[in-house]
């Protein structure tokens, strides 16, 4: 027989609130059905309203960890990396959100949390603690991570630099990053438009890019920037050809 | 359905038929107050100091929408109080769930909270033979739930998670909905929980101001032998003098019968309270939410109430027959 062993939950104390914004967060049958109807809302849209085509799905590890990490030009692409992903694997998802965004209010906390299960990034407040709680979730408790290492939805349509943050998850570990190039996003929903129009939307996704040679310190987490933007971009460069 | 039935599930016409129901829900009015009133003339006179007064006006202050969340359903009729004992259920092994870890077990957690649906079912149909089959069947369906994932190891500390969850906060305080298929059923609920709360207050009360020996000082060390043996003299005292206007011209209106049922509240209201306590030891955790401020999770406040309802049940059926069979039962399936 195993060991007898009882593990609360990680979020055990806290109020619901505390709870929606933790990083320790931890998800129950509530929460999986939840986001069972929702991916599968979500699901239907994307492909009735977006015709949405996903090339080099077999790029996808089979299982986690991993993270993916793609340009950012709307609300959308987050909707549609997580649709992608298998629905065995729903818990283990979680969008990287900024948390004055969309963590500010106790409604946003809760749609947020309940149904996408993203996790707050406090873009000012942002500590070594926060980046040890996300490490270890990812790699011990094999999560699959999304990312937009831009920092901020595109406000021209055009990809900006990649931000060093993603080299903090994993230089010098063995998970790989998945890059993906989302196109026609920003056409279909840019940030100063409330409702999306429903236009076409193509996803890309790279082949796995492995960091575990990268030193962890700054320099490390720039390289790893670079090479995944420079990955990313050549995804663009390719699907832009076709 | 016949306008009686109608009028126990939704109706609030008959609430006050009961002479006991109308003196008990004015009495609790009244101690509620009046205790408010003190804590407060207490710190006034300056018997309490500062730091103590809001210390306890803390705690006093979640007894008002308790008490109302306890009050409004019974009041309402049969129907909205299952619904709440469902919600309390739920409620109460969602706390359980998360404090030791079962709730990752989704499958499992989907069978209990199916067993509590369908014992809700049950109660509002009165169906009593449902009622009773929900254990075994749920029992059995938590035992084979997660045979087809294929992974043995750690089957019998999840499964005994699930069952021991399940018989706790769904099947024991089910009984609580069940209750409410008999026409008297508000005096009886009001008793139960008076009786039980007020254990509560009694065992707090006499062990602070008595008590020195420990009762279990590993598993609950603020438990005194005095303590629980004044909340167990007091509170059969007041269960026997309440039950004795509850149950006036029946069977259970006997001295031997009335003081057994008092013993039976104040006794399992005790053990259920070591029972949680037992289980948060065990863990290492000190409360099981946040829900209710200065009392803790919704756990903490009613784990005195999780073995009580089945054996109240049955000792009353013992000596008026089974509750509600004058009723009209299988209000929905018929038959």
């Amino acid at each position: 027989m195993e060991k007898w062993k009882l593990k609360p939950s990680g979020d055990l104390g806290l109020s619901p609130i505390e709870r929606y914004r933790s990083l320790k967060r931890e998800s129950g049958l509530v929460e999986t059905v939840l986001r069972f109807c929702w991916w599968t809302t979500m699901r239907f849209y994307l492909a009735i309203f977006h015709r949405l085509e996903v090339n080099g799905r077999e790029n996808l590890p089979v299982e986690p960890p991993y993270i993916l990490a793609s340009n950012h030009s709307s609300h959308l692409d987050t909707m549609v990396l997580g649709s992608i992903l298998p629905s065995r694997l729903r818990n283990h998802v979680f969008p990287l959100a900024a948390g004055d965004f969309f963590f500010d209010k106790p409604a946003n906390s809760a749609f947020t949390a309940l149904f996408i299960n993203a996790l707050p990034i406090w873009r000012d407040n942002f500590s070594e603690d926060d980046l040890a709680i996300l490490r270890k979730l990812l790699i011990e408790e094999k999560s699959i991570f999304i990312l937009f290492p831009e920092g901020t939805r595109s406000r021209d349509g055009k990809m900006a630099m990649f931000k060093h943050g993603i080299g903090m998850f994993v230089a010098g570990t063995s998970v790989p990053v998945i890059p993906c190039y989302l196109k026609g996003a920003f056409d279909a929903f840019p940030y100063n438009r409330a409702l999306p129009r429903f236009s076409k939307l193509s996803l890309s996704i790279g082949v796995p890019l492995n960091f575990n040679s990268v030193s962890d310190e700054k320099d490390g987490w720039s390289q790893v920037a670079a090479d995944v933007e420079a990955s990313v971009r050549q995804l663009m460069a390719t699907n832009q050809q076709q | 359905m016949t306008d009686a039935i109608r009028e126990r599930l939704f109706g609030f016409g008959n609430a006050f038929d009961h002479p006991f129901t109308f003196w008990a829900v004015v009495g609790i009015v009244a101690l509620t107050i009046l205790a408010g009133l003190l804590i407060y003339l207490l710190r006034v006179t300056k018997t309490i100091s500062e730091e103590r007064y809001r210390d306890t006006i803390s705690r006093w202050k979640p007894w008002i929408p308790l008490i109302l969340c306890i009050l409004v359903p019974i009041l309402a009729g049969a129907a909205w109080t299952i619904l709440a004992v469902a919600l309390l259920s739920l409620a109460c092994y969602s706390e359980f769930a998360r404090a030791t870890g079962i709730f990752r077990m989704k499958s499992i957690t989907a069978v209990v909270v199916l067993g509590i649906l369908v014992l809700t079912f049950a109660s509002i149909d009165h169906n009593d033979r449902l009622f009773f089959a929900v254990a075994p069947l749920t029992v059995a369906l938590l035992a084979i739930i997660t045979i087809p994932f294929d992974r043995p190891k750690g089957y019998v500390q999840r499964t005994a998670l699930g069952v021991f969850g399940f018989l706790l906060f769904g099947y024991s305080l089910g009984y609580l909905g069940n209750i409410t298929n008999d026409p008297n059923y508000r005096p009886i609920l009001i008793l139960i929980f008076l009786g039980v709360e007020m254990n509560d207050v009694f065992a707090f009360t006499v062990g602070r101001t008595l008590g020195r020996r420990k009762l279990l000082k590993v598993t609950s060390p603020g438990k005194t032998i005095v303590g629980s043996l004044g909340a167990l003299v007091l509170t059969t005292t007041l269960v026997a003098v309440l039950a004795h206007y509850v149950f006036q011209g029946t069977p259970v209106d006997r001295l031997p019968v009335l003081i057994t049922l008092g013993i039976i509240i104040s006794a399992l209201g005790q053990l259920g309270d070591l029972v949680l306590s037992s289980i948060k030891r065990d863990i290492g955790i000190k409360d099981t939410g946040t829900i209710i401020p200065g009392h803790g999770g919704l756990l903490d406040r009613f784990d005195s109430m999780m073995l009580v309802p089945p054996a109240v049940y049955h000792f009353l059926s013992l000596h008026l027959g089974p509750l509600g069979a004058t009723e009209a039962a299988r209000i929905f399936t018929g038959g």
